[in-house]
């Protein structure tokens, strides 16, 4: 080919990349970043936090299977529940996985900002991370901390290489989990042979003036651990067999993902102890490493300086792979005429969605001068909603249409999606209430970002209303009519 | 911005599967409806549309493949009774739509006045298997392409590609534009892309939807 310049197609993925996208984007920075952050809620019950949360998240990991397998379409939630409700309830499922992606994007960014002075921290290249100062804007005189500096960065780059290139092959992503799988298996490994573990203390489970209601907020906040799988049904155009290997991919990355959480959060608390792991905050896992690690090891010299680059690795292969989740959900919606036009075109020398990549990082960018618990709470909070929606698309699909091919089904119908919505719901509400009482600009937020997309439609619709009774869309085969 | 076709294909055998994949690959959305489980099974292996298993002209079953909203129906069994029935059953449901009937003899003239279209796509294959067996080194563009698609697209006002040289456009790889201003010259890097021209384009099937996102929009 001389004529013009081209770019090579994906490849095609197996059930291991399949299965490896769902647990690279699960165990990318949930562990990681939260495992702090949950035992501040929840004491040493974080836990129990992550074994409940596992559960709750499996109904909806069934409906999700049931609808992969019938619904052969790409794009994740937001596909099937077009298949099945009408504009806007599919606009505002959209709309809402769209900001629970780049939310999480900037949870992430802010994840790998500790971690990543942690890091060089380990080297002596930066003083300990709460005594590096703040960077002061020339000219302004006003300081800004250096984890909001350092997230921006690692977003503009993350946002610079996927928007001029096309998402990097699966079989990366494979190599990627299995590094980061790794050097978790090291980390329980060292932590439960260390003298701390052996006189690790979980008792009580609920100190202080906690209490089993304790684990219901640290839930809301971490759930967003689990979004993985809808990952996993957002490239199922390139998985090979998708009948069977997308539920598999499903159950086994998320069966596997919950076994890793496990440990790891056995091995924190019983080394760090709850205490100690919640003041570490984002940076707990990593902390708890450089307690336990053998030191003057050769090249790396201290081991836990492995566990701190595992946790700078993962929060930036999570990223990346919520670049690529948010961007697509955006061009998506723009191509089925739910968001301007040219958010659903792709970039003529690129090969990307361009308009949808640049738009999820402004939001990403934005979000970065949040605290990284509320990041967390807002993120979980729109894909609990997203989950609520999707479990009810698989119950008005089985109404609507009983004769519908469904190579999987979930078990127990109707009882499963039921329960997903209800504890999905549940949830919801305890994140609501807990949100109202310690975090009210999250709570508003969220619900302007929901006014936002009410807005938008109103206006999309009136814009759509226009082009359509003003020009004719030259070229179209036979008059396209409204989907509704 | 040119939006894709919603179609209902009924009859998922070999002409329904194939013509499924075909408009698959160029983004449209295809919902099938097949009777037979053995062919839903296979259909559902491939993965390229959603299967209502079930009768093709019973209304309660079309209804659940969604003609109401769709653009397009093809009845492509292999009985034309069943095909012109899929088609006015839906007709019914949905005034408007579009028809399309596999017919099973040629000159059944009489179906051309009830659908929109007829297709009769043992004549198609008898003009491949003439061409095959003749064993002509030079063929015409229907009959060469295995897997190849060429295809004339109209490229659109306000597609990506719109109004870019060729030089400026990177396509995937397995593309190549053929012709240049309705196939009066051989495309060449500086050759620029109008709306509203038609280009004869050579694309791999993997390929075909992103190609036809950068000239389609």
């Amino acid at each position: 080919m001389s004529s013009h310049g081209e770019r090579s197609p994906e490849a095609e993925l197996g059930l291991l990349d399949a299965t490896m996208i769902g647990m690279g984007a699960m165990i990318g920075a949930g562990i990681f970043v939260l495992t702090g952050l949950a035992a501040e809620i929840a004491g040493p019950a974080a836990i129990l936090v992550f074994a409940l949360n596992g559960v709750v998240t499996a109904f909806t990991g069934l409906s999700y299977a049931e609808l992969a397998s019938a619904v052969p379409k790409s794009g994740g939630g937001y596909a099937f529940v077009r298949e099945v409700f009408d504009d806007l309830a599919s606009f505002l499922m959209g709309w809402m996985l769209w900001f629970a992606y780049m939310i999480a994007g900037a949870l992430y960014a802010l994840g790998f900002a500790p971690n990543f002075l942690e890091l060089l921290h380990v080297y002596d290249v930066v003083p300990a991370p709460d005594q590096v100062g703040a960077l002061v804007v020339p000219g302004l005189g006003v300081g800004v901390p250096p984890t909001v500096v350092l997230a921006s960065v690692v977003i503009l780059l993350l946002v610079g290489l996927n928007a001029v290139s096309t998402a990097a092959s699966g079989s990366v992503e494979t190599i990627f989990t299995i590094t980061k799988v790794a050097i978790l298996v090291v980390f329980v490994v060292f932590g439960t042979l260390s003298p701390m573990f052996s006189s690790a203390e979980f008792q009580p489970l609920f100190p202080g003036d906690r209490t089993a209601f304790s684990l219901l907020p640290a839930m809301g906040l971490t759930f967003i651990a689990f979004e993985g799988y809808d990952l996993i049904t957002t490239v199922t155009e390139e998985v090979e067999n998708p009948r069977e290997n997308i539920p598999k991919a499903i159950f086994i990355s998320l069966a596997a993902t919950v076994v890793v959480y496990l440990a790891v959060v056995t091995v924190a608390v019983g080394t760090l102890g709850a205490a100690g792991l919640a003041e570490a905050g984002e940076a707990g896992i990593a902390q708890a490493a450089t307690e336990f690690m053998p030191t003057g090891l050769p090249v790396i010299q201290n081991g836990g300086a492995l566990i701190v680059f595992g946790a700078v690795f993962s929060t930036v292969t999570a990223l990346n792979a919520v670049v690529i989740a948010s961007s697509r959900v955006a061009f998506s919606m723009g191509r089925e005429g739910q968001l301007l036009p040219s958010v659903g075109q792709i970039h003529h020398r690129f090969g990307t969605p361009f308009v949808a990549v640049v738009l999820s990082a402004v939001v990403m960018l934005g979000s970065v001068v949040l605290p990284t618990a509320s990041a967390g709470n807002m993120s979980s909070l729109f894909f609990l909603l997203s989950f609520v929606v999707v479990n009810g698309a698989v119950i008005r699909l089985r109404r609507e249409r009983p004769d519908m091919n469904r190579p999987y089904e979930v078990p127990y119908y109707p009882f499963t999606p039921l329960a997903g919505i209800a504890l999905n719901l549940l949830l919801t509400g305890v994140l609501v209430v807990y949100l109202l009482q310690t975090d009210l600009v999250a709570l508003l937020l969220s619900a302007g970002w929901l006014l936002a997309g009410v807005g938008m439609y109103v206006l999309l619709n009136a814009f759509r209303g226009r082009r359509q009774a003003g020009e004719p869309d030259e070229g179209s085969p036979a008059a396209v009519p409204e989907d509704d | 911005m040119t939006r894709t076709l919603d179609v209902v294909i009924v009859g998922g055998g070999r002409v329904g599967h194939q013509t499924a994949e075909l408009l698959v690959a160029r983004n449209d959305t295809v919902t099938v409806v097949e009777q037979d489980s053995e062919v839903v099974d296979r259909l559902a292996d491939a993965w390229i549309a959603t299967v209502i298993r079930g009768d093709g002209t019973d209304p309660g079953i079309l209804e659940q493949a969604g003609v109401e909203g769709a653009d397009v129906i093809a009845a492509l069994t292999g009985v034309s009774g069943v095909n012109l029935a899929a088609c006015l059953v839906a007709e019914r449901l949905s005034p408007g739509i579009r028809t399309v009937a596999r017919i099973e003899r040629e000159g059944a003239d009489a179906y051309g006045e009830l659908v929109d279209e007829v297709v009769f796509p043992e004549r198609a294959g008898a003009r491949v298997a003439a061409n095959r067996i003749a064993g002509d080194d030079i063929q015409t563009i229907a009959d060469v392409t295995g897997d190849i698609e060429v295809m004339e697209v109209r490229v659109a006002e306000g597609a990506p590609a719109a109004g870019r040289s060729l030089r400026d456009i990177r396509f995937p790889s397995g593309t190549l534009v053929v012709s240049d201003d309705d196939g009066n010259q051989i495309a060449r890097p500086e050759t620029t892309i109008d709306a509203g021209t038609q280009y004869l384009v050579a694309a791999e099937p993997d390929v075909v939807d992103e190609v036809l996102a950068l000239l389609r929009g």
